[in-house]
């Protein structure tokens, strides 16, 4: 199990009025361990007064380029984001898991390949990344970079990626799309749709001679975009997808445990949620899993090993207490908010609500 | 991954045919069923290829012996690519590989049906023990074809990491059934072998079928819901269906 370690920040630079991109330099021996692959993210963590918070944020550097950087765009009402834009200093210490994902392909140094890309808004984080490292990397291919986004001044990483195209002269080719500020050609005006990329395949994207596409931006986008691609003769294996962490809510919320009385039954009554249908049915406190008990009543619930090892039965306990026997799956802070393996779970209180869809 | 404002619920997301990418990203019901999915596979995988291990010694001659060598090597490196994904969620991957006796087999007669059994998560058909090299071949040929079925189906699983990793071993386990199919064209040459082959198909064809699951399963539109699953197992039970006349019939074994 991924474990997380400190690492240091030594840059916190603004990159726009709601984003900063921020520089983190692993411990020594942890130098190994935050060796990326361009594309991948972060996951930190931080405590909000008495909540853990666990945030993913994807890198923006190259592979080839020293540092390990990140973009943090502010939402509203995210605790992280906004911590790490208004109060995030050099000299603090934050703590991540090693870099994590699957957003990239194989960097072949001989290789000649033409990749896409597709950005939304903070979406230019990863790829980002694959931009400078496959420019640097594979000096015989190109990519051509969508970048969707409200207005100019939101647009992140503007002067870093014209520095790229100097640099990598006709290997990098940018075409900016604006969703509210006109621009010259009505083409890069409006929001990137399935019509809008029919428009750039017939005109400026030679889609056939495309290797791999990259999409990251809201969920909308990835799918007229992913459609778009599909339609017009990329294979499934040639998208690649990195989907915003939008899931997430702004803040942990809370165990609801009532610590109700000591318990002198030795049945329970559990209220089982799954797939949005509530059930309850009695149970006895020893010899039968949470799990087991909801199976015994009908209740499709997921599971696999029965062994405490796979995490697939996970559940929250939403009121009433309960022990695990077994935990191999299961963090401490997921076991703080509430959430157990009912293959191993065994009701203490009189009354246990449990639900398999938070 | 980083966030932005103009997003939808991550159900009608998946309902239009979105793909997740990260344990980061997935709803709880969706990680239950994913995560049933993908160990589903990996006891399968491990169950069979700690199956095919026996079959190496009674191999005849040293093609067969590297064949039955690869297929149980790389049947083990899928289980593993698999459980890697599985280790993003948090399970334990080395108690995981060691949970269960991988190569215990129920009596050649047990009738299980679609039901799986024991404590693990291996399709049923994996529960049968293998008897000598013919039979060996037989499943191997019957299930690798219901495998490509799956694995087609599979490659469009809407975790993309998931989905990749189908992409990535479909090649192999196809490479796994040609092996069969010509060991299969050399055991059907002789009218003994022939024989004995036949017999074996008659034992092993309706325990592969009955993998494929119940028809009109209720877990299906759950899985459909998500994006895990596309067609109904009964579309995948016909092609297979053809499939195996389509291989077995030029061989003299329909």
């Amino acid at each position: 199990m991924a474990r997380f370690h400190s690492l240091d920040v030594v840059d916190v630079r603004k990159e726009t009025r709601d984003a900063v991109v921020v520089t983190l330099k692993p411990r020594g021996e942890d130098a190994a361990l935050f060796d990326f692959t361009q594309g991948q993210y972060l996951t930190f963590r931080r405590k909000f007064d008495e909540d853990e918070l666990r945030r993913s944020y994807s890198i923006c550097a190259g592979k080839g380029d020293g540092l390990l950087k990140v973009g943090i765009k502010r939402v509203d009402g995210g605790a992280f984001s906004t911590w790490a834009n208004e109060e995030l200093t050099a000299g603090t210490t934050l703590e991540a898991m090693p870099p994590m994902g699957r957003f990239f392909t194989p960097i072949e140094p001989e290789a000649a390949r033409n990749y896409l890309g597709f950005a939304g808004g903070s979406g230019i984080t990863p790829v980002l990344s694959i931009i400078k490292t496959v420019l640097a990397a594979e000096p015989r291919s190109t990519f051509t970079l969508v970048y969707a986004n409200r207005q100019i001044s939101s647009i992140m990483f503007r002067e870093e990626l014209e520095d790229l195209k100097n640099r990598y002269l006709g290997r990098l080719s940018i075409v900016h799309v604006l969703e509210s500020e006109a621009q010259d050609i009505d083409l890069f005006t409006g929001r990137v749709d399935a019509e809008k990329c029919a428009a750039l395949f017939r005109t400026w994207i030679d889609l056939p001679s495309i290797s791999t596409a990259f999409i990251c931006g809201p969920e909308p986008m990835m799918l007229a975009i992913a459609g778009a691609l599909k339609e017009h003769g990329l294979a499934e294996a040639q998208i690649k997808f990195e989907l915003f962490a939008s899931g997430q809510p702004g803040r942990a919320r809370k165990r609801a445990v009532s610590a109700e009385a000591t318990a002198s039954n030795s049945t329970t009554e559990a209220t089982v949620t799954l797939d949005g249908a509530t059930r309850s049915f009695r149970m006895p406190k020893e010899g039968q899993s949470l799990l087991d008990a909801a199976l015994s009543a009908n209740i499709d619930a997921p599971y696999a090993c029965k062994a405490g090892v796979c995490s697939t039965c996970r559940a929250k306990v939403l009121e009433g207490e309960t022990e695990m026997a077994v935990n191999h799956a299961l963090e401490d802070y997921e076991v703080r908010q509430g959430y157990v393996l009912t293959c191993q779970c065994f009701p203490l209180s009189d009354k246990v609500v449990v639900s398999y869809d938070q | 991954m980083s966030e932005d404002t103009e997003t939808m619920p991550i159900e009608d997301y998946l309902a239009q045919g979105g793909q997740l990418t990260s344990p980061a990203n997935v709803p709880p019901r969706y990680r239950g069923e994913l995560l049933r999915l993908m160990a589903s596979f990996v006891d399968s995988e491990l169950a069979a290829s700690a199956g095919f291990a026996d079959t190496i010694n009674t191999a005849p001659g040293i093609t067969a012996r590297i064949a039955a060598c690869k297929i149980t090597l790389e049947k083990a490196d899928h289980a593993g690519r698999v459980l890697d994904l599985m280790g993003d969620f948090g399970a334990d991957q080395g108690r995981y590989a060691t949970q269960h006796p991988w190569a215990d087999r129920l009596p050649r007669d047990a009738a299980l049906g679609q039901a799986r059994h024991g404590a693990d998560m291996r399709l049923a058909v994996f529960h049968y023990p293998i008897e000598g090299w013919v039979d060996a071949v037989v499943m191997n040929v019957l299930q690798g074809l219901a495998a490509g079925v799956t694995l087609d189906e599979m490659a469009r699983v809407s975790y993309a990491p998931l989905a990749d990793v189908f992409r990535a071993i479909a090649p192999r386990e196809r490479r796994h059934t040609e092996l069969g199919v010509t060991g299969l064209a050399e055991i059907a040459a002789t009218e003994a072998g022939r024989a004995e082959a036949k017999a074996s198909v008659v034992y092993w064809r309706p325990r592969v079928a009955d993998s494929f699951g119940s028809l009109a399963s209720a877990r299906f539109e759950t899985q459909k819901r998500f994006g895990l699953r596309h067609r109904p197992n009964e579309a995948l039970l016909a092609d297979w269906t053809a499939q195996v006349q389509a291989t077995l019939a030029p061989l003299g074994l329909d």
